[in-house]
């Protein structure tokens, strides 16, 4: 035995083990991709910038058109409004389909059958035509009298139409994606929940879609930043004042479509950002009590054990309860539940 | 054998255990048959417990002891046969001798004064220890939150846990999450508790908190049906000891008569291989 070996030997009886320093492994492939990477980038960026013809200067000029602007505001308006219909619908529609009712489950898989199998586009021109089937929508009593009226036949009025084309059709996928989130909640919970007594539509609201929300959100952010391109349609109604329909109007008056083609494209990227950084928050809240494990308070006396290199045996909180994680316990302990 | 009564074969009811005796039935099961389909899973059992017993159910798996446990609080439903739970039938009502199905409130009713213990737990996810114990108080008694978190706080205690009130089930150890889903079903103050094989989904060294808290529990004169593989707690906390086997009752009695001189040779085979 060596001097050094011995040393290490020593080290080790005493407790700290050598730890080990190794080479790491070399990845040559991932220099040459950056490098085939920046050189387009490069490129790229070189165009944008020489080419003329992407006319920079028009773009600076229309970004903040008032028309634009608003343009912007009226797409919000869709997606936000119309998601909204759809998701209220979708909630229905997938409780219909988990119901006891025969007459409910079918009724629900007729409507996502319906609006799910014709294309939106042919939807919004129905929309649009509806106002000739029945030019005046009236709130009253069924066969009597009409309280309240609306002239749909008013050209302006397209803003309906256009939501509820978009709405309903968006509800038939929504829909899918709640009674996938409804399934995916164990069924043990239903059960506990009905154990102690608790009825259907509370269990629902209460104990499953909470849990659902998980799984449902992501799909839901996904098909939001897709109706927010999908407003683009709304012409079909016909409603004219969106962000697309706004920039190709400026785009044919003055006769520079590729600049205001990319004032519209910075202005969707723009809100898509927005919308991804809402959809986080979202998925954070509801992952509560699964991906959003928030820190708890930990027994410092017990933590400080566990830091001193407790083995994780018998360093409970005096529960009686041993508890995996050892050293590293110094947040809370997670364990395998089987969930 | 100390007296014949007391290793009575087959689906006899067991002779209630000398504490009890006089007390009155709190669960009476009679005649109960249950298909799953074409599957003849409970095949006429009968059986009581009295007020403050604890009754033990063993067998092998699928000998339809956690069906019909199950169909006391009717979480399944029962093909023939009639079960009371103090005095009320469960899951009908019977009126110019037919029977009627409950309403599903009449059924949630039933329900709250009867406590459940799964083996998976059935924590809910996205809520911590504390508010799953103070769910059904507040939203099927009605209690107001001070009061409900002040009596959950209490039964945390009580299961050695008030230091993990705010854990989600994730941050919990299965023996923990059993504990407080124990803490949630005693919450609603139920004169029943069943557990459905409450330590088969821990870790061995975890069984043994499970176990203490429910021999607590029976302490406190707790009326409980236990399904459970646990000889030991059958032995030491039960007073009846049932043993079924293909759906139905093979022998029944005092925990320690049965485990010690059992009658039937399939309750012999079947002990022999969990001792």
């Amino acid at each position: 035995m060596t001097a050094r070996q011995a040393e290490t030997a020593e080290a080790t009886k005493s407790g700290a083990p050598e730890l080990i320093k190794a080479v790491p492994v070399r990845h040559p492939g991932r220099w040459v991709a950056a490098a085939i990477i920046l050189i387009l980038a490069a490129l790229a960026v070189q165009s944008l910038a020489t080419n003329p013809r992407f006319g920079w200067g028009t773009v600076a000029a229309y970004i903040l058109d008032v028309n634009i602007v608003r343009g912007v505001g009226w797409t919000l308006l869709l997606t936000v409004l119309s998601m909204l219909i759809a998701i209220i619908l979708a909630i229905v529609l997938a409780f219909m389909r988990q119901s006891d009712n025969p007459i409910l489950r079918w009724s629900s898989w007729f409507w996502v059958w319906f609006f799910r199998g014709t294309p939106v586009y042919t939807q919004l021109i129905f929309w649009g035509l509806v106002t000739v089937l029945y030019p005046t929508i009236s709130l009253g009593i069924p066969f009597g009298p009409a309280l309240a009226t609306y002239i749909l036949s008013d050209p302006t009025k397209g803003f309906i139409p256009a939501i509820l084309g978009l709405g309903l059709n968006e509800s038939a996928y929504l829909a899918e994606i709640f009674r996938a989130g409804l399934k995916s909640v164990d069924k043990g919970q239903v059960e506990a929940a009905e154990a102690l007594g608790m009825r259907g539509t509370k269990i629902m609201w209460r104990i499953v879609l909470p849990q659902a929300m998980r799984v449902i959100v992501p799909p839901t952010g996904n098909e939001t930043i897709g109706m927010l391109k999908t407003t683009s349609l709304v012409l079909a109604v016909p409603f004219t004042l969106d962000l697309t329909f706004v920039s190709n109007a400026l785009a044919n008056r003055t006769y520079q479509p590729i600049p205001l083609l990319i004032v519209a494209a910075a202005w969707y990227l723009l809100v898509t950002s927005i919308l991804m950084v809402g959809q986080h928050y979202i998925e954070k809240y509801y992952g509560k009590g699964v991906d959003n494990l928030v820190p708890a308070a930990v027994n410092p006396a017990a933590a400080k054990a566990a830091a001193a290199g407790g083995t994780g045996a018998g360093s409970d909180l005096g529960t009686g309860t041993t508890i995996p994680g050892g050293p590293t316990a110094a947040g809370p302990t997670i364990e395998e539940s089987g969930r | 054998m100390s007296t014949p009564a007391q290793t009575t074969p087959n689906s006899q009811p067991a002779p209630a255990p000398a504490s009890l005796r006089g007390a009155k039935d709190l669960v009476r099961i009679e005649g109960v048959h249950k298909y799953f389909g074409e599957h003849h899973v409970l095949r006429g059992i009968d059986m009581t417990v009295k007020q403050g017993e604890v009754s033990v159910l063993i067998g092998p798996s699928g000998s339809g002891k956690s069906t019909l446990l199950r169909c006391v609080n009717h979480l399944e439903t029962i093909s023939a046969g009639r079960i009371w739970v103090n005095d009320e039938l469960i899951g009908y009502r019977e009126r110019a001798g037919k029977l009627h199905e409950l309403h599903v409130k009449e059924i949630a009713a039933q329900r709250r004064n009867i406590g459940m213990v799964f083996q998976r737990f059935n924590l809910f996810g996205h809520k911590t220890a504390l508010e799953n114990i103070i769910e059904a108080p507040i939203q099927v008694k009605g209690q107001d939150k001070a009061t409900a978190k002040k009596r959950a706080l209490e039964l945390l205690d009580r299961v050695g846990l008030s230091e993990r009130a705010n854990h989600y089930p994730a941050q919990l150890s299965g023996g923990q999450q059993q504990r407080v889903a124990i803490a949630r079903a005693l919450a609603m103050d139920p004169e029943l508790m069943l557990f459905d094989e409450p330590t088969s989904a821990l870790d061995p060294e975890l069984v043994g908190d499970v176990l203490n808290v429910m021999k607590d529990l029976a302490k406190s004169g707790m009326t409980m049906v236990v399904v459970t593989h646990e000889i030991g707690f059958a032995r030491e906390v039960g007073d009846t000891l049932t043993f079924m086997d293909g759906g139905v009752v093979v022998e029944s009695g005092n925990p320690r008569d049965v485990i010690a001189n059992p009658q039937h040779e399939r309750t012999r085979s079947f002990l022999s291989k969990v001792l």
